[in-house]
């Protein structure tokens, strides 16, 4: 039986970037926050400690601080004509686990979107006309303005201590960086960091072409920083081991970092650690959530949390699953196109070309998860789609983050897998070549969504989520139409050798690693028709129920997702401050 | 610590060697374990090698022992694959947490599905890991008449290539899959993970390649160094070194 516990003001379930964002908004007014986090506090622990931390096979191979699959993964199938099955062991995206969630562990590229991105639907049919849109692409406006998010991003950059170099303040184009870049108000808080070798070679060959290199905005700190709430940066070591790690030397901005520990001595503010949220409870007549159940994971024991406000702020998929299993919203049906839960689930689109050279060293082993130099030249909808048969584009970068020896060596095309031949490759080429990467968005296709799957549980008995998607035709066109300037930009590098030249191909592969950033399935919107949450993130159904994270965006940017997210957390805190006050929909 | 010599490396190592002097033999020969030391003096490379196997039987061991040094064999770059460590790598990873299914999803029905879906079989890595053996060693019997460890090097290489490929068939184990995402990934893993897990000994794929390892605390480095050759590449460090 579920013990109950006394009632709390604000419950936010996951204990990570979200999480963080808006208890610090709210417990700066004294507002009582309990966060509850299924995973442990990595602080201090073999994974934060020299020499350990440079682990590869523990941390990144073996997944140590990702979600632990035995207890709880994601089924698949490409599409509603197959048999789901369960992804044993997932690759292609790693959801984190203890405090500070996937932002402990990511690789710090820290974005702001392009500032149509809100506004995509209205941006495609004003520049192509109505019938641009496919049909079976349900983009939609988020209800909110890049221009209403500009205020949290700054504060977000300030907090975070982000290294780059402003394109545009405040309408003024800035040599030096990207110029399709939304309009800021400030500079980057610090200065880029150090260019690689790579990015050298790059940014001669996109000038030449006539394009606009600039460094990739970087969580990865490019000198010592104090944030605005006195918490501390130390200067990057460029030690290659950012991503699926955590940062021993303080030197990338995360919220274990940043967050929790200001956090901590706020009075009003909890949290409570392996503690795995089962359900968010929902009274149904009254159109209120009225508390979170959890598992308190140490003990076995079931506890019943009540609950003025419930925010969810888990990961993508937590957030649409939990919906899910409350009956909170309706699911969607892709056959009838109603319903909204699991709707619009999105990637993202990667494709890639190697560059080997014989006399250049591109020592990979010296880099931060974003020493990168990057082009948006074609990106989104930063270039003329009239006539191309795709939405979307990539953005591209000389993505040197590491020389971790495992998995980031290249050999050129041709290459045997093993045998000395193999070996001379790999000798020969692991300090001399680098990716040329397409990271592109990612938009909506109305047969890829989420649901509950119908045979496969997890270790708490509850259905685990089921994933239908694929790569559809419209991504596929425009990774094989980005790849090609991708390897335009290659060729004009002058490498010895050059790797194949191909976009994405499906299907969707759970074995490789492509990135962490999957959006979707509790989407925000302008009404309930099409979205789970309100432009203010508020459940339609629910108006003390909030939802944030990925997991609201209608559509996937050629970005990594982080910085929208990160706004969006810190208005939502901004929101709920208000809402305490006089709750209402917003 | 009969069965323990029996399944030493080194001394299976010797034994394939024998083997491939002519000396074939399904029989395992029996070899003293003083023979394996009087050919080559304990040193501190050889250390590692004289641990006995906590995973693989004698025959399971015969395979894998082959099979690294017929994908890292003695050449100017490194030793071979026995001799870097490689067998003992892949033993302890599967006598350990990776073997025993740590982290992977195990719970029922079981069915098979698509490669991009990951392999399901109820086994657990160890198992399956197992199961492949004997599946491959068994077609490499019906193919060549012989084992896979009597095999030529030239036989053995092709052999696994048509593995690799999809073309080497058994009834119960998809034989391409068991060695792309199970053997193949086992085996990079033993050249370029830390030398503490047993393989990449005395971090000779990390000199090969010129990765320096720890401490990696690259400020300074990574403006003196852009575009120039890092000398510390020549040297790694590995986590012991800093234990």
């Amino acid at each position: 039986m579920a013990k109950k516990l006394a009632k709390r003001a604000v419950v936010v379930v996951g204990g990570g970037l979200c999480a963080g964002l808006v208890s610090r908004q709210l417990t700066a007014r004294g507002i009582d926050v309990l966060v509850l986090e299924r995973g442990s506090d990595h602080a201090n622990a073999a994974e934060a400690r020299l020499p350990n931390q440079r682990d590869e096979l523990r941390w990144a191979v073996r997944q140590g601080l990702m979600q632990n699959w035995q207890r709880e993964t994601y089924t698949l199938r490409h599409s509603r004509a197959e048999e789901s099955l369960p992804i044993r062991w997932m690759e292609a995206f790693l959801p984190g686990e203890g405090v500070g969630g996937a932002a402990s562990h990511w690789n710090g590229c820290a974005w702001r979107w392009s500032e149509y991105d809100p506004t995509l639907r209205s941006r495609y049919e004003s520049r192509y006309g109505k019938a641009a849109i496919p049909a079976d692409m349900p983009l939609q406006d988020w209800g909110t303005t890049y221009g209403e998010l500009e205020p949290y991003h700054d504060l977000f950059e300030k907090l975070f201590g982000l290294s780059g170099k402003a394109g545009n303040i405040k309408g003024a184009i800035q040599p030096g960086g990207d110029p399709f870049e939304a309009p800021r108000r400030d500079e980057y808080p610090q200065k880029p960091l150090e260019i690689s070798e790579a990015g050298s070679l790059f940014t001669a060959a996109t000038q030449g072409l006539g394009f606009h290199p600039f460094p990739q905005p970087a969580a990865n700190s490019s000198g010592n920083y104090r944030n605005p709430d006195g918490l501390a940066l130390s200067q990057c070591q460029y030690c290659g081991h950012c991503e699926r790690f955590i940062c021993e030397a303080h030197a990338k901005a995360t919220p274990d970092t940043l967050l929790y520990p200001l956090l901590r001595t706020r009075p009003g503010f909890e949290i409570r650690t392996q503690a795995h949220v089962l359900g968010v409870s929902y009274d149904r007549s009254a159109k209120r959530a009225t508390g979170v159940r959890f598992l308190d994971l140490a003990s076995g024991q079931e506890y019943e949390q009540p609950a003025d406000i419930v925010v969810m702020a888990a990961f993508t998929m937590t957030n649409t699953r939990l919906l899910l299993l409350g009956g909170i919203g309706e699911p969607y049906n892709p056959a009838t196109r109603r319903g909204v839960v699991g709707k619009n689930f999105c990637y993202q689109t990667k494709s890639g070309v190697n560059v080997f050279f014989n006399d250049r060293w591109i020592n990979p082993f010296l880099a931060a998860g974003c020493t990168g130099t990057v082009i948006d030249e074609f990106n989104n909808d930063n270039f003329d789609h009239s006539g191309l048969p795709f939405l979307g584009g990539a953005s591209i970068t000389a993505a040197v983050s590491n020389g971790r020896p495992i998995r980031s060596r290249s050999t050129p095309p041709g290459t045997p897998r093993w045998g000395t031949a193999w070996k001379k490759a790999t000798a020969d080429w692991y300090a001399h070549s680098f990716l040329v990467d397409a990271q592109g968005s990612c938009y909506p296709h109305r047969e890829n969504f989420l649901d509950l799957d119908p045979a496969y549980n997890d270790a708490y008995g509850q259905p685990l989520l089921r994933m239908t998607f694929d790569f559809r035709e419209n991504e596929l066109r425009m990774s094989e139409w980005v790849t090609q300037k991708v390897g335009e930009i290659c060729k004009a590098m002058s490498p010895d050798i050059m790797g194949s030249v191909a976009g994405l191909k499906g299907p969707f592969d759970t074995r490789q690693y492509q990135t962490t950033h999957i959006t979707g399935g509790t989407i925000m919107g302008t009404e309930p028709k099409v979205s789970v949450v309100s432009p203010h993130l508020q459940h339609w159904d629910a108006e003390n129920l909030f939802v944030v994270g990925a997991s609201v965006y209608p559509h996937n940017s050629g970005y990594n997702p982080t910085g929208p997210l990160a706004a969006l957390a810190l208005r939502l805190g901004d929101d709920l401050i208000r809402y305490v006050e006089r709750p209402r929909m917003l | 610590m009969g069965e323990e010599e029996k399944t030493s490396p080194r001394r299976s190592f010797l034994k394939k060697a024998a083997g491939l002097a002519g000396a074939a033999s399904l029989v395992p020969a029996p070899v003293s374990s003083s023979v394996a030391t009087a050919a080559a003096p304990p040193s501190e490379a050889d250390s590692a090698s004289s641990v006995p196997y906590q995973s693989l039987s004698a025959d399971e061991a015969t395979f894998i022992e082959a099979l690294v040094n017929v994908m890292c064999p003695a050449d100017e770059h490194s030793p071979n694959g026995v001799d870097c460590g490689l067998a003992t790598y892949i033993d302890r990873q599967l006598a350990g947490p990776y073997g025993k299914g740590a982290g992977r999803y195990q719970q029922g029905p079981f069915r098979s599905g698509k490669l991009e879906l990951g392999w399901q079989t109820p086994l657990t890595p160890e198992e399956f890991c197992k199961a492949g053996i004997a599946a491959a060693d068994a077609a490499c019997v019906r193919q060549h008449g012989k084992s896979f460890a009597e095999l030529s090097p030239t036989d053995a290489d092709e052999f696994l290539k048509a593995v690799q490929a999809d073309r080497v068939r058994d009834e119960a184990v998809s034989l391409s899959l068991w060695f792309n995402d199970v053997i193949y990934r086992l085996f990079v893993e033993a050249c370029f993970a830390d030398p503490m897990y047993g393989g990449n000994r005395h971090a000779v794929f990390w000199k090969m390649i010129g990765y320096p390892g720890l401490p990696a605390t690259h400020t300074l480095d990574v403006v003196r160094y852009r575009g120039k050759p890092y000398p510390g590449a020549k040297n790694p460090k590995s986590i012991g070194d800093f234990t």
